[in-house]
């Protein structure tokens, strides 16, 4: 038996998982403890033959055994495969090999848009963050799944202070002109909900709320004004499979006590 | 005639082999592992200056250390930080009180510009859609536009980084410098195949390293490098894939000690410029490397 309490990064996880489908490749970088726990226990659930990359460290399927924190870790070899780091690049530019990109930032915008850069002016930042890595492979990517674990007015926020990963651009008109391969933004999880966006608008959109979450709360929470449909369905909780496979992958606990 | 063996201690190749201004100076690593911290803590002693450090595609305390003991003009980097331990705090204070000159940059960007360094390419041009970041407007030197013959399009590129010297950690070298990295090589192949002058510190000096493992598994060929130091646990806080894991205790005590200018002075004394490096992981403590290799030593790479 297991314990069915589960912790908000552990809904996180299994709100990923449900969005990752059979035969998929999907790729992220670094703190990427909640995707990996995602990506592996799909594959020990829904999607058997999923694939993933641990970005860095090039492994291609890391088995988990256990989830550790650091993406370049040589646990994370326990694999099928390793690539050399430019040969990910090349993955990663070439614009039809992932179907899904892990992405996200110290802001994320209405249009999906995230900066790793800095808070403020470049020149002149509030604060200056770690830097951008890999993130301005997004638009190339099929779709991006976008995740942060702090939902508030800082985080989201109308217009990024820099654009160091590509989601809509400025909205529907100049996405639509750059024809890029990828489909942008898909999925954005929040510790207090699930967003993607309207087809029109291109707006990050109320998707589904966590349990004991309400619409006014993720309102006050975000710093712009979000879709909200008329009527905006409860996430399901974490159901036993997913709870099982996730402990398994994570015994320890690394995504459980993160938030 | 006998063959010469490029061994020699890290006071002596840091000496011989790094100028005491450096134009480019490349660090291998990523994240908090394969941080050839063994040779930056020389250089650091023997205060060789640094006009531009060129850093892999995400580094950590290779960088923030070097940026710390204020001997860093300026950082062509596309991330510095402690992945789950948080910010890099050097780093972060440089920039933000513009003591330091950043190139941002970002992950493609070192790579291709290494592959270009490397093969006497004169640029790399981009994927088309990584020009939608705002990157290319605060690094114009470096981002160039021009014209694909092919299409007609206009196209962004990557300048070509050639390091005047790299410090690159491997896990085992023979005396020549045919070397081997046990797990991940990062960006460290590219910085060595780029580099003007490469300075190898490695775990073990293995005399037979090809009879070992196999001459298609000795992917660094002694030729690209000068000078090979043998320095165990040398990249001690950081991991070596294959020997160690990282000292995640002594890595948020050198955060902590970054909060105030009195402990990073004491942080420094104690670890870099109060000791010799011979004398580094007695200060560590054997015991709590012998640990730290049981937990890293993965067995399956041989």
């Amino acid at each position: 038996m297991i314990e069915n309490a589960y912790s908000i990064a552990e809904l996180m996880a299994c709100v990923m998982a449900r969005n990752l489908e059979d035969g998929e490749v999907a790729v992220m970088g670094a703190v990427s403890m909640i995707p990996m726990a995602a990506c592996r226990m799909s594959q020990l659930t829904h999607a058997p033959n999923l694939s993933y990359i641990s970005g860095g460290s090039g492994a291609v399927n890391p088995f988990l055994d256990p989830l550790v924190f650091s993406s370049c870790d040589e646990e994370n070899l326990r694999s099928e495969a390793a690539l050399a780091l430019p040969d990910v690049i090349l993955l990663e530019g070439h614009g039809k090999r992932f179907d899904v990109f892990f992405g996200g930032g110290l802001q994320i915008d209405q249009y999906g848009n995230c900066n790793l850069i800095c808070i403020g002016d470049w020149k002149n930042p509030s604060l200056r963050g770690p830097g951008t890595v890999g993130l301005p492979f997004l638009p190339r990517s099929g779709r991006v799944i976008i995740y942060t674990t702090s939902h508030n007015a800082r985080t989201l926020i109308e217009k990024v202070d820099f654009n160091s990963g590509p989601g809509f651009l400025d909205g529907p008109e100049s996405w639509a002109s750059k024809n890029l391969p990828g489909n942008g933004p898909a999925l954005v999880v929040t510790p207090l909900c699930a967003l993607d966006f309207d087809e029109e608008t291109k707006i990050m959109r109320l998707k589904s709320l966590h349990p004991g979450v309400t619409v006014d709360q993720v309102v006050e929470s975000t710093g712009f004004k979000l879709v909200i449909p008329n009527s905006v369905p409860t996430t399901p909780e974490p159901t036993q499979i997913e709870l099982e496979a996730l402990r398994r992958v994570d015994p320890s606990g690394i995504v459980r006590n993160l938030l | 005639m006998e063959r010469t063996s490029k061994v020699m201690p890290v006071s002596q190749a840091i000496q011989r082999f790094m100028p005491d201004t450096c134009d480019t100076l490349a660090v291998g690593g990523m994240h908090m592992h394969n941080n050839p911290m063994a040779l930056i803590r020389e250089v650091i002693r023997q205060q060789k200056k640094v006009k531009r450090l060129v850093t892999s595609p995400s580094a950590c305390i290779n960088a923030d250390l070097m940026i710390g003991s204020g001997l860093v003009e300026e950082i062509l980097t596309a991330y510095v930080g402690f992945e789950h331990l948080g910010l890099a705090p050097n780093f972060r204070k440089a920039v933000e009180k513009k003591t330091i000159k950043l190139l941002e940059a970002d992950e493609p960007f070192l790579v291709y510009g290494l592959q270009a360094g490397a093969g006497g390419l004169p640029f790399i041009p981009y994927p088309k859609g990584l020009e939608l970041t705002d990157i290319p407007k605060v690094n114009p030197d470096l981002y160039r536009f021009t014209t694909d013959p092919y299409t007609g399009e206009e196209v962004m590129t990557a300048a070509p980084i050639k390091p005047s010297v790299a410090l690159i950690h491997c896990q085992e070298a023979d005396p020549y410098g045919n070397a081997i990295f046990k797990g991940s090589e990062f960006t460290d192949r590219q910085m060595i195949f780029a580099s003007d002058v490469v300075i190898l510190q490695v775990e073990t000096i293995v005399p037979n390293l090809a009879e070992k493992y196999g001459s298609t598994k000795v992917n660094v060929p002694g030729f690209l490098i000068s000078a090979v130091v043998e320095a165990p646990f040398g990249c001690h806080p950081t991991s070596s894939h294959g020997y160690y894991t990282f000292d995640e205790a002594h890595l948020k005590s050198y955060l902590k000690s970054c909060k105030n200018p009195e402990a990073y002075g004491e942080y420094f004394q104690q670890y870099v410029t109060g000791i010799s490096e011979k004398e580094y992981s007695g200060k560590i403590g054997l015991d709590k490397l012998n640990a730290m290799r049981q937990k890293g030593d993965v067995s399956f790479y041989d």
